[in-house]
């Protein structure tokens, strides 16, 4: 397992799941394309250590570093062809876990150089992600803050990733929304009219940017959840002023406050729905000291149309925790597939009970807190069907609906206001596909058998590959 | 320098290539905040060829939406 993003990318190198790019690139538009391309390569894409950047020499940027499905199952420490199934269970198997250990180090790598006068639009080798952002921006920042009101309790110190644009030498604009667990500390923070103090991390290790981008209850800490998952104690240590715990290996820490009762232009930014959020009214971030590692490796992420490096990264993480919040009443309930846009649609395995029980599983999955505002798409598939496979979804779904029993609308809920569709944003809708074969007491479909499963293939799909590769043929 | 964006604000030199090139410099809207890199293409620099869909020269930056509105004050 990895303490750190270097000894990730050093696994990821000899497992063929790292290049290395040195020709000259211009910042815009020469990353993005890079990031595009790589996302581009799909399920078995490297990631890419870019070294050459015009204007920035010396400066190292690392992009789709969780880009594939083959990094990710390396980063679980699975072989990189592990199914997305397989990482599913794998992961919901260590969830259990927690609460795992975290310890505390001095002389931490991240505090190798200690800078209190920087220019961040130069330190840092920043980019448009997109052509029409408003700005400059970390995509892939963990943004660590504590409760004002218990600034003791190390669980609800809270990890997350917010969008932050980098407006000048030491000033951020960030996205909070009214449900993200930054923006409680937040309003607690502003009720007092006090500053809430903010520690950036970028580059930290895979699991730790996996976990702050996973929904989780409040006062359930991040590192500890890392930990539980990586199977290693999570190695931290204090910011300079000794407030903030931070990842002892991250590549660069930027330390600073939230200005109380502000708000300043910031946006738009190309978003994870594919679409760009307009302008907004948003918090400031003054960043008053920068520690880094020797020679630091700059991280950020590509989003934008689907698929992208933040469509794995928080596909699973994503899925789980509405697994899990579902089953602890539904057991029926076999696997959620939750990959498109943050959830917005899911598509849910399940046993029915009883007659209707699927869309009970439906409005389960919409009242889980990540639910709520999400999941607005739900797919129901019986339990047999791998909801992960989408010929196989699509297989459910053109044979066993029956429109006027099996979609349901359900008109002005709780939306996501990222969602183009959500409107006025933050209002939505649910849509309810029950795509399983109806049980007792509900009438059957008319009297038809499906074809079943050949158990005797898998051995010759084995052996006709074999053949095929004989013939030539390079997979 | 007039900012490309609000077409309002003053825009002002806030970073230069680190390492002496003079390959670009970075400018910003001290009104409306945008941010962008001298050599990013004209679609982006350039009033007359920018989307007008991006825009905010007619646009009250005030009644932006404000994600977190601010809280009343607690004493
Ligand atoms: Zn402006």
């Amino acid at each position: 397992m990895f303490k750190d993003l270097r000894s990730f990318l050093k696994k990821l190198e000899e497992e063929g799941q790292l290049v290395h790019y040195h020709d000259e690139v211009l910042p815009e538009p020469g990353i993005r394309a890079i990031m595009r391309g790589s996302a581009d390569l799909g399920a078995t894409g490297p990631a890419v250590l870019i070294h050459n950047i015009k204007g920035y020499k010396g400066r190292k940027l690392v992009v789709n570093v969780h880009g594939s499905w083959a990094n990710h199952a390396i980063m679980l420490g699975m072989p990189k062809t592990a199914s997305l199934k397989e990482q599913f269970f794998e992961l919901e198997r260590r969830w259990d876990k927690y609460p795992g250990e975290v310890k505390w180090v001095t002389g931490a790598p991240c505090q190798e150089v200690v800078l209190d006068s920087f220019n961040l639009l130069e330190l840092l080798p920043m980019h448009k992600v997109n052509e029409h952002d408003g700005g400059f921006y970390l995509s892939k920042a963990s943004v660590v803050s504590k409760d004002p009101d218990e600034p003791d309790n190390f669980d609800k110190e809270n990890v997350g990733i917010y969008r932050l644009q980098v407006q000048d030498a030491n000033t951020i604009a960030m996205q909070g929304l009214p449900f993200h667990d930054i923006a409680i500390q937040m309003r607690k923070a502003e009720a007092k009219n006090e500053p809430l103090p903010v520690a950036i991390c970028l580059g930290v290790d895979p699991m730790l940017s996996f976990m702050a981008s996973t929904p989780i209850a409040y006062d359930l800490s991040e590192y500890k959840y890392n930990s539980a998952l990586t199977g290693i104690p999570m190695e931290l240590t204090k910011t300079t002023d000794g407030f903030l715990d931070v990842p002892a290996g991250a590549e660069y820490v930027l330390e600073g406050e939230i200005l109380p009762r502000v708000r300043v232009p910031e946006g738009p930014f190309g978003e994870f729905p594919g679409s760009y959020s307009g302008a907004r009214q948003q918090v400031v971030i003054k960043v008053k000291r920068v520690t880094h590692r020797t020679d630091p490796i700059f991280e950020n992420l590509y989003l934008g149309r689907p698929w992208t490096e933040i469509d794995t990264l928080l596909g699973l993480n994503t899925c789980i925790p509405i697994y899990k919040q579902i089953k602890e009443t539904m057991p029926e309930v076999k696997a959620v597939n939750a990959l498109y846009q943050h959830g917005l649609t899911a598509i849910i395995a399940t046993d029915s009970r009883f007659g209707g029980y699927a869309k009970s599983v439906a409005f389960r999955a919409a009242s889980t807190p990540h639910g709520i505002s999400y999941v607005k798409n739900i797919i129901l598939v019986d339990g047999d069907v791998d909801p992960f496979d989408l010929v196989q979804v699509m297989w459910a779904m053109s044979t066993r609906i029956r429109g006027p029993q099996d979609v349901i609308v359900i008109p002005s809920t709780p939306g996501m206001p990222l969602d183009p569709g959500s409107e006025p944003p933050g209002m939505g809708c649910k849509v309810i596909i029950d795509a399983t074969t109806p049980v007792a007491p509900e009438p059957k479909m008319r009297d038809v058998k499906m074809v079943g499963h050949i158990p005797e293939a898998a051995a010759f799909q084995k052996i006709i590959s074999d053949l095929h590769q004989k013939a030539g043929c390079r997979l | 320098m007039k900012c490309v964006r609000c077409l309002v604000g003053e825009a002002s030199v806030v970073a230069k290539a680190p390492d002496g090139s003079g390959a670009w410099e970075i400018y910003k809207c001290a009104r409306c905040n945008f941010g962008w890199r001298s050599t990013e293409p004209e679609s982006i620099t350039d009033p007359a060829k920018r989307d007008p869909f991006f825009q905010l020269d007619k646009v009250d930056l005030n009644n932006l939406i404000i994600p977190c509105p601010i809280p009343p004050l607690r004493s």
